[in-house]
């Protein structure tokens, strides 16, 4: 009762305020009554008053309507021809200088010292309370910017100029950034701007800058590739509920447990953990769209998204992601180039994503989805009306845009109920434009009214108003899925007559038939008659097999192979970077290629958890992953972890030799036991959940397979028996150089053997490679296969078995079964793949003559019974592809050279043009990869 | 003809030692197509005689029915013996300092104990260009035998190419993984145009040297670039993409002496018609790289060679100068196979590691066929040395009857006879 009473007592002389009489010298407080007269209103997008007036007292809208009494006291101001609107809310902001040093390299490098193998807990021996060592500079929840807000009158212009009113001030820099402050834009003191202090917690979701030239590399900290951002966040999240957790079972056990650790940048996420703050994510690219839902979900968060750009090449994503987005109108512009042939060496991605890229905002409408747009990203602010115009010439409704600019953003920001409309009782925040409205091109913003207080726009110089093309309004690139997905999914289908390489008990069936139904093989056999309704497959002189596996791929991963930075990296997941736009998928489906295990490189001794996936072209990543295959994980041994040919900046992670590699994996597996002895104990303080040493335990039971890259027999002995040890069964041995001369000792423990066909000599380690181990590991029992570890080989995997047959003197069959079935046992996915028998997924590959000679070429690749590739199909894509090119270059080029002023170009959006998307960037790593390549456009 | 002229030649030089008929195999003779049955005399380490048959008394006969025969295979350009082990400095001998070094000589740096050497020619390859890298001209290279006891040995012929990579005229893009001090796009196209002009200054002062006084002091780097210029020792031009190749043809049209080669040749389809018209063969190296249009067919470098042979342009196949392709030499019947699987008929692909390489290199008098006069450096395989499949059983360098034996054999060997483990 008492406090009431404070609080109204202190609430009077606040409402006196603005009567106040200010010291003399002070201009005094400008009047605080107004009446907007015969404006056209729009109380909001949909609703308006052709003539009306709006009054204002204090700071609030008093009184909205067509006939308004006029308060004496008020200030009138007539209108006439102008448009009144809510005043517009930019819902992501950025201002150019912000108070914190963004850390430039994504922090302090790795504290090397203690990455030893001495601890067993916490991770690494370093505190990883913040997402592991290293990653504490890029994960900032703690980071306010009500804290930071000082912008200065400059930057306030700009946004007033094109008519916003409010804005919500964003972190700029880190993973987990911190949180945003919703501000009006009528001063620029914090006490007085800001109307809510924490608008959202934010979370990007991008790969690291990659380090310098391979000549200079250093050291990088955790995370330095997208997986391990990801992570990052994952294991964040869990700690801040885990801190939470674990306080409250001390307020509970305050005597008899040791005391928590008070980490404050946890108990900042905490409210966003919790669900109290919406998390404003920030995908890179349109996958990390579907990865930021996926976290989301895990986590059960409340999600905004900000718009990556890209979200054209997969609407259906962002449509998934059930979430608002905030949409940046920063379209890249087209560059003028050198000289004609330049223009040939413009990738097609980039064409498309600069002639799509105004069209973005319309179409996430058109999936139902709430948008928010957004000045951020534009070089100048100056440029949003015109590209905000663009958008709506691109089918963006003026209304939607209108929403966009109030009702949404207020919404999304928690603010619906004091902004967004022209409603009595809202903050009398207001954007006037005349000459037509907003989007009208003649148009200009008159002024803006903030909190009550009028802002004039500045008088803008008419040439700096640069308009878009007549044909930059129209699209000329096809939707980006168009020539991707199944080219036929019949029902039945039907192979005549064949060479049938079954690959199964059956062995190779000569003038046979084979029968799928429903996508799975029905029979293998010869049918008098076609099956009704089949699709008959009616070739001359074809051989049919298995679709080919590779059980060693790194073709289809983003943002990074390898998280190389710890010696253990089994909390990152390539699950979460499948790379399903990749051009790769088409070209190895090709060769005939079904079903990759897409791997985690070998920069450490535990490296990352694996995905295998068919080759679904067209699928997003969760349909290309393959159901029920069980778990992996890479491991590594040799050279590679020794970081022998990384470079004298090097020399400091354990482990630096040979020797040191087992007793890291000791280490580790040991710390895996301990924490699952601390999770199996019912009572005690809450259990931290560790993400790294959550996978290393599934191995010990059983349910994560090994995939470990090695080389020398004499650490395969030493990996083996530390495996046994922990009674773990390695799943595969991938490389497996000189299994060969402990081919019994691999067969007797238990392990696939995943080898290369003949690469030797191109590291010391390999010296003794030799193209005949395959076939002398299969010989003293060995269960072997062929993979590729390269994006060229992964094309042709059946010349890669043919060479079992050169040089080992294996038999045609069962070299085939080194790319069929022995990989599908090693990947635990046989019962459903890699044969031809009855109940058998229906993926298969046709071939022109024998699958192992090299004049056969690949003429179909189908997978569940739906074709993926057929050669014909191919050229006409290909065909297509390059007409499509060819037009976008001619309007591209049209666009780059009808600018009068070269320099009058934003360079910002100019340098956007040329930007390529994580899904573009591929790897060019090909064999043997522990050392990240720099990506450059060459070509 | 041919066989009135084996005749003729076996009249001569009858009742001479150490002769070797290789009766009854399929003689792939490539330059004068395929005998289904076919005899081959060998004399002094040169063959002899190619006829359907051959009814000479030799010192040794060898029957190889059903067996194939085929001229040595000649790779084109090659890290072999320059390179052991690509990941250790110390073994790496395959690239220079400085712009231009056309002194550089890649054959004294050729180790013939290389563990690679055997590898390579226990699948048919006889001889080799190793190519020295670097910046512009890089040197030249000569024509090496894959066996011998010293280098001179191995050599069969010097200076039998200058070597000319050619400025990259990719463009450095602003991005996440540009340095913020990256030149502008005209900045950068005003630079790979000064580079061009480098090496045309190169060529000019070159030339005028050669004008000089005989008594003037020697200049090695000078005198090396002579027989290029007047056209005796073939320039090779590193290039790969369409815009670095057109700027070589539209350079080299100013120099119409030079012979010029391209060796890389990714977009050399893009210009078949102008080489074919120039006579400018091309060393095909990217069948196994990847696409680098998202436009492109999948099969685009697959089926390259086959376009440039349809045009009239003479291709050669090769690995390339990746350092793990001393290595992987032994795969260039494969490489040339895929070629063949997409479109370059079978005979072209053949010639296209053997008699075309020869001819680009100037030893098409030695190598490269199976004709009289030529060395006796063939094989013997026991199928389409396309085909993996096929294995090569006995192989000659100049009638000298060379080891199929290889570390991997040895080792293969070794390990297999080793007992079980307990």
């Amino acid at each position: 009762m008492k406090i009431v009473l404070v609080l109204a007592a202190l609430a009077l002389p606040v409402l006196a305020v603005d009567s106040s009489i200010r010291p003399p010298g002070w201009r005094p407080l400008e009047a605080s009554s107004h009446a907007l007269t015969n404006a056209r209103i729009v109380v909001k997008p949909g609703v308006e008053i052709k003539k009306g007036t709006v009054v204002l007292r204090d700071g609030r809208i008093v009184a909205v309507g067509e006939k308004v009494a006029i308060p004496d006291d008020a200030r009138v101001h007539d209108l006439d021809g102008a448009t009144v609107y809510a005043g517009f809310i930019d819902a992501y902001v950025t201002f150019a200088k912000s108070t914190r040093e963004a850390p430039a390299d994504g922090g302090p490098p790795v504290n090397e010292g203690a990455l030893t193998s001495g601890a067993t807990a916490p991770f690494l021996g370093v505190n990883s309370a913040a997402g592991g060592p290293g990653a504490k500079s890029v994960v900032t929840p703690e980071r306010r910017m009500a804290r930071e807000h000082a912008p200065s009158q400059k930057s306030l212009d700009a946004l007033r100029n094109e008519g916003f009113t409010a804005a919500n001030v964003v972190p700029d820099a880190g993973v987990i950034r911190g949180t945003s402050t919703f501000v009006t834009l009528a001063s620029s003191d914090p006490d007085v701007a800001i109307l809510k202090p924490d608008t959202f917690q934010h979370v990007s979701i991008d790969a690291p800058r990659s380090g310098g030239d391979d000549e200079d590399r250093k050291p990088r900290p955790y995370p330095a590739s997208l997986m391990g951002v990801i992570a990052v966040v994952r294991q964040t999240f869990l700690d801040a509920r885990h801190q939470a957790a674990d306080h409250a079972h001390f307020a509970k056990h305050p005597k008899d447990r040791p005391r928590p650790n008070v980490d404050t940048s946890l108990e900042a996420l905490l409210p966003a953990a919790d669900k109290k703050m919406p998390v404003l994510f920030e995908p890179a690219s349109v996958l990390m769209v579907e990865r930021a839902a996926h976290l989301a979900r895990e986590f059960e968060l409340q999600p905004v998204l900000l718009a990556c750009g890209q979200e054209w090449r997969r609407p259906e994503l962002a449509r998934a992601a059930k979430a608002p987005f905030i949409v940046p109108l920063d379209f890249p512009e087209v560059a003028k180039m050198p000289e004609d042939d330049d223009w040939q060496a413009v990738p097609f991605e980039t064409l498309r994503a600069w002639d799509h890229a105004p069209g973005n905002a319309a179409l996430l409408r058109r999936e139902g989805i709430e948008i928010a747009l957004t000045t951020h990203g534009l070089a100048k602010r100056s440029s949003f009306r015109a590209n905000a115009r663009l958008a709506v010439a691109r089918g963006l409704s003026t209304d939607d845009a209108l929403a966009a600019l109030t009702t949404i953003p207020a919404k999304i920001c928690g603010v619906a109920d004091q902004l967004g409309t022209i409603e009595p009782g809202k903050i009398a925040n207001l954007t006037v434009v005349e000459n037509g409205g907003y989007f009208d091109e003649k148009s200009r913003v008159r002024e803006v009214w903030i909190d009550g207080r009028l802002f004039p726009a500045a008088l803008k110089d008419e040439k700096d108003k640069k308009e878009a093309k007549e044909e930059r309004k129209t699209l000329t690139a096809t939707p980006a899925q168009q020539d991707r997905g199944p080219l036929l999914s019949p029902k039945i289908i039907w192979i005549k007559k064949a060479t049938i390489w079954t690959c199964g008990p059956k062995g190779k069936i000569e003038n046979t038939g084979l029968l799928i139904v429903d996508g799975r093989v029905k029979a293998v056999g010869s049918i008098e008659q076609a099956p009704k309704d089949a699709y008959v497959i009616d070739l001359p002189g074809i051989h049919v097999t298995p679709g080919l596996i590779d059980c060693h791929s790194h073709s289809m991963i983003m943002g990074g192979v390898n998280e190389g930075t710890l010696p253990s990296t089994a909390m990152v997941r390539v699950g979460d970077v499948v790379n399903s736009e990749s051009e790769t998928i088409h070209q190895q489906l090709a060769g005939g290629l079904t079903i990759a295990n897409l791997l985690h490189g070998s920069a450490n001794p535990i490296g990352g958890q694996n995905c295998v996936i068919k080759l679904r072209d067209g699928a997003a990543p969760e349909d290309l992953k393959l159901k029920g295959a069980p778990g992996g994980i890479k491991f590594a041994l040799g050279e590679n972890v020794k970081q022998s040919g990384w470079g004298d900046a090097f020399k400091s992670r354990f482990p630096q030799s040979r020797m040191g590699v087992p007793a890291f994996h000791t280490n580790r597996f040991t710390a895996a036991q301990h924490y699952m002895a601390a999770l199996a104990k019912k009572d005690g303080p809450p259990v931290r959940r560790d993400l790294e040493l959550e996978a290393l335990a599934e191995i010990i039971r059983g349910e994560r397979l090994i995939h470990c890259h090695s080389y020398r027999q004499d650490e395969i002995l030493a990996f083996l028996r530390v495996m046994e040890s922990f009674k773990v069964r390695v799943g595969t041995l991938q490389h497996i150089l000189e299994g060969y001369k402990v081919a019994d000792e691999i067969a007797k423990h238990g392990a696939g053997a995943s080898a290369f066909s003949d690469w030797w000599a191109y590291k010391l380690e390999v010296y003794d490679a030799i193209p005949h181990a395959g076939s002398i590991m299969r010989e003293r029992g060995v269960l072997v296969s062929f993979n590729s570890d390269s994006s060229d080989h992964a094309r042709r995997m059946n010349l890669e078995a043919a060479k079992a047959v050169k040089y080992g003197g294996t038999s045609e069959e069962e070299a085939l079964k080194f790319v069929t079935i022995n990989p599908a046992k090693q990947l635990g996915i046989d019962k459903t793949v890699g044969s031809l028998e009855p109940g058998k997924d229906g993926d298969f590959a046709i071939w022109s003559g024998h699958p192992l000679s090299t004049t056969s070429i690949c003429l179909q690749t189908w997978i569940d019974g739906k074709q993926y590739f057929e050669r014909e199909a191919a050229k006409r894509r290909a065909e297509a592809r390059n007409t499509e090119r060819l037009a976008l270059i001619a309007k591209a080029k049209k666009l780059a050279s009808s600018s009068t002023d070269d320099k009058g170009g934003d360079e910002k959006a100019k340098a956007r043009f040329f930007f390529r998307t994580l899904e573009e960037r591929q790897n060019h790593l090909c064999v043997d990869c522990c050392m990240e390549r720099t990506l450059s456009w060459q070509n | 003809m041919a066989k009135l002229i084996s005749f003729l030649l076996l009249a001569l030089t009858t009742a001479h030692a150490d002769t070797l008929l290789l009766r009854g195999a399929v003689v792939h003779t490539v330059a004068k197509g395929t005998l289904e049955t076919g005899d081959v005399l060998v004399r002094d380490g040169k063959i002899a005689a190619v006829a359907a048959r051959i009814d000479e008394k030799a010192d040794r006969v060898i029957e190889l029915k059903g067996m194939h025969l085929y001229p040595g295979l000649v790779s084109a350009g090659t890290d072999l013996g320059l390179v052991e082990i690509p990941a250790l400095r110390a073994a790496v001998d395959d690239r220079e300092t400085g712009e231009f070094t056309p002194e550089v000589e890649s054959w004294n740096a050729v180790n013939p104990d290389s563990e690679l050497i055997p590898v390579a020619r226990a699948n048919g390859i006889t001889h080799f260009a190793p190519i020295p890298q670097g910046k512009f001209i890089t040197g030249s290279s000569g024509m090496m035998a894959a066996r011998g006891w010293t280098i001179e040995d191995m050599l069969v012929r010097r200076h039998t190419a200058m070597h000319l990579v050619w400025p990259g005229h990719s463009l450095k893009i602003p991005g996440p993984n540009t340095p913020t001090d990256a030149k502008s796009l005209d900045e950068q196209s005003r630079e790979r145009k000064e580079k061009v002009r480098e090496i045309e200054r190169f060529f000019a002062d070159a030339e005028a040297w050669g004008k000089r006084d005989a008594k003037a002091a020697k200049v090695p780097a000078w005198e090396a670039m002579q027989p290029v210029l007047r056209g005796d020792v073939p320039l090779i031009i590193h290039a790969d993409g369409q815009r670095e190749i057109k700027a070589a043809l539209t350079w080299s049209e100013s120099r119409p002496k030079l012979r010029i080669v391209i060796f890389g040749g990714r977009d050399a389809w893009m210009h078949a018609e102008e080489l074919a018209k120039r006579k400018i063969a091309v060393v095909y190296t990217e069948v196994f790289t990847l696409p680098v249009r998202s436009s492109d067919s999948y099969d685009v470098q697959f089926a390259a060679p086959s376009i440039l042979h349809q045009a009239g342009v003479s291709v050669a196949i090769s690995e390339g100068l990746d350092r793990a392709s001393a290595s992987g030499q032994r795969n260039l019947p494969y490489i040339a196979a895929q070629a063949a699987a997409f479109g370059l008929p079978a005979d072209a692909a053949l010639a296209s590691i053997t008699l075309v390489p020869a001819q680009i290199h100037g030893v098409a008098d030695r190598l490269g066929s199976i004709e009289p006069g030529k060395d006796a450096s063939l094989f013997v395989a026991t199928g389409d040395i396309l085909d993996i499949r096929s294995q090569v059983k006995q192989l000659w360098i100049s009638g000298v009857e060379q080891s199929l034996e290889s570390r991997h054999t040895r080792l293969a060997e070794k390990y297999r006879n080793r007992p079980k483990a307990k």
